[in-house]
This record gives C-alpha cells, structure tokens and sequence, in this order.
C-alpha cells in the first residue's frame, strides 16, 4: 500500500480532530444560561459568592480568552476540573471508560456477530422463513427504541421476576469470581438491551450485500465449476459481500467511546454515556468538552483504521 | 476484491459461530456465577462475618466525597451522615443540641458562649474540642466556602477559651448561634494542614476513611455507583444498629422502584408524585410523604433587572395580581398535576419548616374565585375588549402575559396550561413558553419576561428565602430576586426578624414578613409538592423522620434515622427473597437453547446444503 495514501488519511484525521477540538468549545456555549447560576436558585450562595465562582471558572473572561486557555490547556493534556464537583476531568473520565467499553463493546460485539450470521443466512436464503423471520425481528429491533426497550426489560426481569439487579455496575467491591459474577448479573440486562437494539442493522446490512452478491457473474461461474453450495458462499460470496457490513462494525467500534447514553441511564450504568448525559443537564463544560473529545477522537481513528483497511481489502480505493 | 486479503479478516466464519458462543457461554457461566455467588452470600455466611448494611437508593450522585465540595442532593445527605453541626436542626428544625449542649447570651446580646459536651472523640480516636468548632467556623470563612459562611453575620469573631468553651463575638446584638450555622464541624488536626490551600485544593483532597464525628464515615466511593459508610465506633451519640449505610445511586426513578421491589435496596429517597400509585402497589413498601421542602412559584416582573426588562405594567396593578390570584384554582393544580403528592400553596416559607411557616388566617386568605376576580377588574378599569381579552386603561395594552415555565419543575409547563385556562376566564390570554432551567436563569436576569412558573427551596431556617424578597436581592449581576419586587416596609420587617433574638418574637416576625409578602403578591406560592420517599416494611424498621412525622426518613438535615433504624424482625417474604438471582430451572434451559442454536448453524453451514438451487 502506498504510503501517500495513508499520510493523506492521517493528515484528515488530524484536520477533523482540530476542527472537533474548536466545535467542542463554542457548542456548548451556544447554550443558553450558566452553570454556576443554576446553583443559586437551590441553594444558599449569594451573589457574591456567584461572582467569585463564575471567576473562578473563567467564565467572566471573553470568549477568545477562554478559547485560548482551553486550547492551550487541551493540547498539554490538562483536561481540567469539573465545575460541578471539583474534580480532575481526567480522573472522572479514567474510572467511567472501562464500564463502557464492557457495556457497548460486549453489545457490539455480540449484536455484530449475530447480525451478520443472520445476515448471510438470510440473505442466502432469501424469502426463506428464516429470512422472513430474521428480517421482520430485525425491522422490529432496528425501530424500537433503546429507552423503551431497556425499560421494559427492567420492569419484568429486574422488577417482576427479580432475575437481574434493577441498575449499577455492581453492589459489592471486590475480586475473584464473586465480583465478576456481580458485574455479569448487572451487565446482562444492558448488554441484552444494546445487543437488541443494534442487530437489527447488521442483519440489514449483511443480507443486502449477500443478496446483491449472489447475483453476481462469478457466483454463477462457482457454481457451473460445480462447487457446492457452502464452499461458493463460504469462500466467494460471504468475502465480497462483508465490506460494507465491515464498515459498520469498524464505525461501531468508533462509537463505543461515545457510550449508550439511553440505555447507561436506563440502568445507571457508570459510563461515559451517563457522565454526558449528566454533564448535559449541569452544563459542566470541562467534563461534556472532554467527553465529546474523546467520543469524537475515537469515531476519527474508527475511520482512519477503515479507510487504511479498504486499502487494504480492496486496493482500488487508494484511488479514490 | 482481493478474495484472499478479505479472507484472513472474514473467511473463519464458522470459527466466528465458535466465539459468539464463547461470548454467550460467558455470559451465562458469569451469570450462573454470580447466581452462586448470591445463593452463597445468603446461605452461608457465618452471621457474625456478615455486616449488617442499610441500602438507601437515590438519584443524585456523590461527585465528589469531600464536604467542602458539596453540592447534589446525595453529597448534602453524604455530610449529614459523617458530621455534626455544633448546634443542629431539632424536630422542628430549629436549634437543638449538637455537639455543643447549649449556647448563653450575654446581656447586650452580643457574645454567646457554647459548651461542648463531654469525651467526645474524632473517629480516629483523637479529642474534639472547641478548637475544632473554632477552626471549622474560620476555614469556611477564609476559604469562602459560601454554603457554609453565609451563616455568621458579618464581622463576626469566634474564640475557644478553653477546650469545652467557644465564643461567638457579635458586632451587633443577635440571635448567633441560635440561628443554627449549618456549618460542619472538621478536625483541625485534619484540615489544618490545608491552611494555605486554596478552595480547588481543598475539594480535590480525598480522605479514606473520613475522618469525621458522625454515626457513619465514608471508607468506600465508587463513583457513580455507590458509596459505602462504616459505623463510628467514637460516635458520642447512641450506637447504631447497622454496620454500614450503602447509597446506591439510580439514574432514573422508575429504576429505584424496581429496585424497591425485587428488595435491592431498603429504602428509596426521592421520587416525584406520579410514580407514587406504583410504589403504593408494591407489598410492604410503605411511602413517606415529605412535607414540601420548596414550592411551585409563580413570579411576577415589575421590571428594573436592566435595559432588557420588559414586563407588562399592568402587573404592578396589586389588584390585577390579586384578580390573578382569585383566578387560580390552586387545589385544581394539585388534582390535575401533581395528584395525592402536593398541597396548595400558601406563603413563601415551606411547610417543612413548621415552626416558621404561617398558616394564613382564613380572613387573610386569597381564595377561589372567578366571578370575584372579575369584578375586581371590572371595578379597577380594566374592560374587556372585542376578543374577551382585558385592556389596561392606563396604556390602551391588552392584558396579555407571556409565562416561561421551567423544565426543573416536574409538571410544570402543565401548571402553565391550568393557569393559562384559569386567566382566559377573567380576559387575561397567556402564552405558555416552557424552557430550559438555564434558559429561565438568563430571563431571570435579564427580566425579559411578564411572568413565570419556577421553584424555591430554601433552608430550615427562613432568613435565606425571606433575604430574596428583599429590595437588595435585585442588585447587581446574580440577583436572586424573581421580579425584582421592591417594598420598604417588606425591607424592615425583614431587617427586624434578623436581628431579633428571642424566638418567639422573630417567629411572629418572620409571620409578619409572609403574610406581607402574601398580600402584596409578587409572587404567588401555587404549590407545595410532596417529596416521596419509600422503604421496605418487611426489611427496615425504627426509621424516624425530621421533622418529626412530617419529614425526611434519610439524612437530609440530621442522621437521627440511621441511628435509629434497624433490620425489621419478621423473614423477608417470597418477593424479596426473589432478589437473589435466576432460579436454578432457568439456566439449563437457557444454555441447551444455546447450545442448539450453534450446533444447528454449526451443522447447516457445513453440510453443504441445497439452499441455493431453491432460490
């Protein structure tokens, strides 16, 4: 693979990413109000003491200023402190990655794989009753939302049948199996709500590939060969028909980052979706700056891996 | 394509089978796991191993442990679980003893003397003296923690002349301490060092085990999940039945019922009014409905915030506002919107707080009444033009007012519409604009709007929410007050009940300054909703609320419940025990359902099958 190809790659990436790094800033204050305000209304500061925090924060210089301090602070690594809780961004976000990468990640994955063995099989086997089946669940999945979803799921198994645990990521610390087994019962129920929500279009996706493959020239030439069935859809149709569905997942695994804000909340699972979702109703600008940088800086390199992979997979897209 | 590159990435496609069912096979092993785990945990234990925990559910989190950052909901009840205040909030929320007995006036009013009581201990084993209330008091002034600071009275000095003795130096007579400084008391020995901290270093520092004087320490945080409070085993007061006290925290309210339910969690702090007929419906939950705590407003502008302010001038027409009151059903809010879990309004000071709230007299009270409100327009001028839409004789306006409703409110852009409902029948036409609570801060502000629909909450003591009332509470940026309502009459009346020392006589001052408020009507208190909380009947029992029989069951002015609480003594009941995971049937089924999915796509995608000569 030529080399100018991906240092043109890398260098969008890189343009994207600054360009992320400024959106992050002026998008949250496009938001009307300010963050040390809404204290007051519940609480005893007076405005002096709203002053003092407003200064504090910086909020009183002008936006360029800010801008400025923002950008030289990001750049250095300095991600720096909740305006909520007065901690270190870095480290609010350092304990909410691993939760989400288990939780989307594992859903993910197992949606992915699910979905594109439907997928094939489906669109093998097309009008089939599995194909009927798969598509019609997978048009049902693909409309329902997470929210509704995940709700249901916790009112029967966690509510009515006490199953599962009704939220969190576990309720006992610890180690050993025991503890693993505690954030497996909390996991299921989330993991099960994503998985869900997201096969539905890998099936989509993977029986439309196989089906617009099967009509292909060279299908019909494996077959006067007189290879089998299995063998053509194994080894010729299957290879060509996974690029776009590959697209998905590797975009999928960019989004990861960004967490399931819905479903993190459905089931106050401590991840990086429930962190932006809470940052978004304090207006914590430090926290939502460095979520959406992270969540963006993933998608960027899911897309930067993608591009090189197709150049890979398939060298006609170097030039393009 | 490259069949052959694309191959090493997609061609293991039955190997793929072999990892999804890898990945289920991990899932269940893990779920039967922690199914073992469970059925362990309450089987076997050895009964003296097994701490006993209290589960509270809530819904705002611990962000950060330390006190001096507190801020949510849960960091509030997270100190008032660990600390003490020198004097705390009683039955009734006014002064009672703390770690301080009692507190003596001098004869000018001006120095009151404290005495702490005896052998009290740090839960590190070291003395509490009043060099620690001293240093508490200082600390938060010199750092500016404002929550806390707020409290003493400017150019107040405090000394500890011996370790049971400190003083408050007033510069001009008051009630002191006996306004009680919701100030926590921190060792000196602790947070001495961070003399010359600044705030943010303050907040970032975290202490495990906390070092603290309550029931309870903080010795486990998990952020964004649950915290873990170990007994104190110096605590001065009566030992606690429990060893620990668990917050867990739910990010959504219908989760923290469910959890309620399968028995997850012994009590649940802090639901709104419609989830109150699910958690009524669940067997031995019993619900604590909270005297409110803060009230619906309805607040009107009279301009003055700045250039921008543009209210509607009729509203400064004390009649208009009063006809606007008449007009209101108030108990109709409460059926409509908030059914079973609020009260009508009344005065701008709480019913929570019982011994300062007037109930007004009912020759005071501003009733229902439509037909009379519009006679009180008619006779103040205001005619009704061709639309049914009054005018205001003075500026030929028409009696139109725009309402933001706040969306921190729970039900409030439908109090909007019952208001709007309620004015078309005496010629006023509203336009309900809900909004954000960041967007109703800026017209606050500002002053662009006639009127809106917002909350207050205020503190046990009234003086906070009387001061916002105030002509002062509209100056300069941050203003607190909504309209920016100016009287001076209503500025000495509150001015009076500040500086009064002796109780009852600043309770019929603090009277006085409602009902003043209450007849002028800058703002109208529409309702009082209920906070709702729950617990399990068959799980906890001896919880006791402050203020007594009205109040919190959980920490949010006093720890007296967690002392008080304990393990109920009849055996959980079928349901609860339900909580303990998958029954044993289930699994199984589930892993041989598993099981013949892979094998059955294993075995078709090997066979070679005819599928596509059918098609």
């Amino acid at each position: 693979m030529r080399l100018r190809y991906i240092a043109r790659k890398c260098g969008w990436a890189l343009l994207t990413l600054l360009f992320v790094l400024s959106a992050n800033f002026f998008l949250f204050r496009i938001m009307p109000g300010d963050p040390i305000g809404l204290l007051a209304r519940s609480t005893r500061l007076s405005p002096e003491a709203l002053q003092q925090q407003i200064h504090l924060f910086g909020l009183d210089q002008p936006l360029p200023a800010q801008y400025l301090t923002y950008l030289k602070q990001t750049l250095s690594g300095n991600l720096g402190v909740s305006i909520i809780s007065g901690s270190e961004v870095s480290e609010t976000l350092a304990g909410r990655v691993w939760p989400t990468v288990l939780l989307v990640g594992l859903g993910t994955l197992i949606a992915a794989v699910i979905g594109v063995i439907a997928g094939i099989k489906g669109g093998w086997t097309r009008d089939s009753g599995f194909d009927r089946g798969s598509l019609y669940s997978s048009l049902l999945l693909y409309a329902t939302p997470e929210g509704w979803l995940g709700m249901l799921l916790l009112i029967v198994f966690a509510g009515t049948l006490g199953w599962f645990p009704a939220g969190g990521y576990a309720s006992n610390s610890g180690s050993g199996a025991a503890s693993f087994g505690d954030v497996a019962r909390h996991l299921f129920l989330p993991v099960l709500t994503l998985a869900l929500g997201y096969v539905g279009s890998f099936v989509i996706v993977m029986r439309s590939s196989m089906i617009d493959v099967k009509e292909e020239d060279y299908i019909t030439t494996a077959r006067a060969k007189g290879l089998n069935d299995a063998t053509i859809r194994r080894h010729h149709a299957v290879p060509n028909a996974f690029l776009p569905s590959f697209t998905l997942i590797v975009l999928s695994v960019g989004f990861i980052l960004g967490g399931a804000i819905v479903v993190e909340t459905v089931f106050s699972w401590p991840g990086l979706g429930l962190l932006t979702y809470q940052a978004i109703n304090d207006q914590d600008y430090p926290v939502l700056q460095a979520v959406f940088l992270i969540s963006s800086g993933a998608v960027i390199l899911a897309n930067l891996v993608a591009d090189i992979a197709y150049g890979y997979l398939d060298p006609r897209v170097e030039g393009v | 394509m490259s069949s052959s590159h694309a191959q090493r990435f997609v061609g293991r496609y039955t190997r793929r089978l072999v990892a999804t069912a890898g990945v289920m096979a991990m899932l269940a092993g893990a779920g039967m796991a922690g199914m073992s785990s469970a059925a362990a945990d309450s089987a076997s234990p050895s009964p003296a191993a097994a701490p006993t925990v209290l589960r509270i559910g809530m819904t705002t989190s611990v962000d950060n442990p330390n006190m001096f950052a507190v801020n949510s909901a849960a960091e509030w009840g997270s100190a008032v679980i660990q600390y003490d205040m020198a004097l705390k909030f009683g039955p009734d929320l006014t002064a009672s003893p703390g770690l301080a007995t009692s507190c003596d006036p001098s004869d000018d009013n001006r120095t009151w003397t404290c005495h702490l009581r005896d052998g009290l201990k740090w839960s590190d084993g070291q003395p509490i003296t009043s060099k620690d209330v001293v240093f508490s008091y200082n600390f938060v002034r010199d750092k500016q923690f404002d929550y806390f600071n707020s409290y003493f009275p400017e150019g107040t000095t405090f000394t500890a002349p011996d370790d049971k003795t400190f003083v408050w130096h007033l510069t001009k007579p008051g009630i002191g301490p006996m306004r009680p400084a919701w100030c926590y008391i921190v060792p000196e020995h602790i947070w001495g060092k961070y003399a010359n901290a600044t705030q943010d270093q303050i907040k970032a520092v975290k202490l495990f085990p906390n070092v603290a004087s309550g029931p309870f320490v903080m010795t486990e945080a998990n952020p964004g999940q649950n915290w873990t409070y170990s007994r104190n085993p110096n605590f001065w007061g009566t030992r606690p039945t429990y060893d620990q006290v668990v917050f867990q925290l739910y990010t959504n309210q219908e989760a923290m019922v469910q959890a309620l339910k399968n028995g997850e969690i012994d009590i649940a702090d802090g639901f709104d009014g419609p989830l109150l007929p699910a958690l009524s419906a669940i067997p031995n939950v019993a619900v604590q409905k909270v005297e409110s705590d803060f009230w619906v407003s309805l607040a009107f502008n009279f301009g003055g915030q700045g250039p921008n302010a543009h209210p509607l001038p009729a509203l400064k027409d004390l009649n208009v506002r009063k006809a606007i009151e008449m007009a209101i059903d108030k108990q109709g809010i409460v059926d409509k919107v908030y059914p079973g879990a609020a009260v009508p309004g009344d005065t701008i000071i709480r019913p929570l707080s019982t011994f300062w709230h007037l109930n007004v007299p009912a020759d005071k009270a501003i009733t229902y009444d439509p037909a009379a409100a519009n006679a009180l327009l008619d006779q103040s001028g205001y005619t009704k033009g061709g639309d049914g839409i009054r005018v205001d004789p003075k500026t030929g306006q028409p009696l139109h007012i725009t309402l933001p409703t706040s969306d921190d409110v729970n039900g409030s852009s439908d109090v909007g519409q019952l208001v709007r409902g309620y004015l078309k029948q005496i010629g006023i036409s509203v336009d309900v604009k809900p909004t954000t609570a960041a967007k109703m801060y800026d017209l606050q502000q500002s002053g662009e709007f006639d009127a809106y629909i917002w909350y207050w909450s205020g503190d046990p003591d009234p003086n906070y929410q009387l001061s916002v009332f105030t002509s002062s509470a509209c100056d300069g940026d941050g203003h607190l007050s909504d309209g920016c309502w100016k009287d001076p009459a209503y500025d000495a009346i509150f001015s009076k009940q500040e500086t009064e020392f002796d109780q009852a006589k600043r309770q019929q001052d603090v009277f006085d300054a409602q009902q003043y408020v209450y007849d002028q009507i800058p703002d109208i208190a529409l309702v009082y909703p209920n906070y709702i909380e729950a617990y399990r009947t068959d799980k906890v029992a001896g919880l006791i609320a402050t203020p007594a029989k009205v109040g919190y069951l959980t920490t949010s002015y006093d720890y007296a419940s967690m002392v008080s609480a304990h393990p109920a003594e009849q055996p959980p009941t079928t349901e609860s025990s339900s909580s303990g995971g998958i029954p044993v049937w289930v699994w199984p089924l589930a892993i041989a359902a598993i099981g013949v999915g892979v094998f059955l796509s294993m075995r078709r995608s090997g066979k070679g099958s005819d599928e596509f000569e059918r098609d």
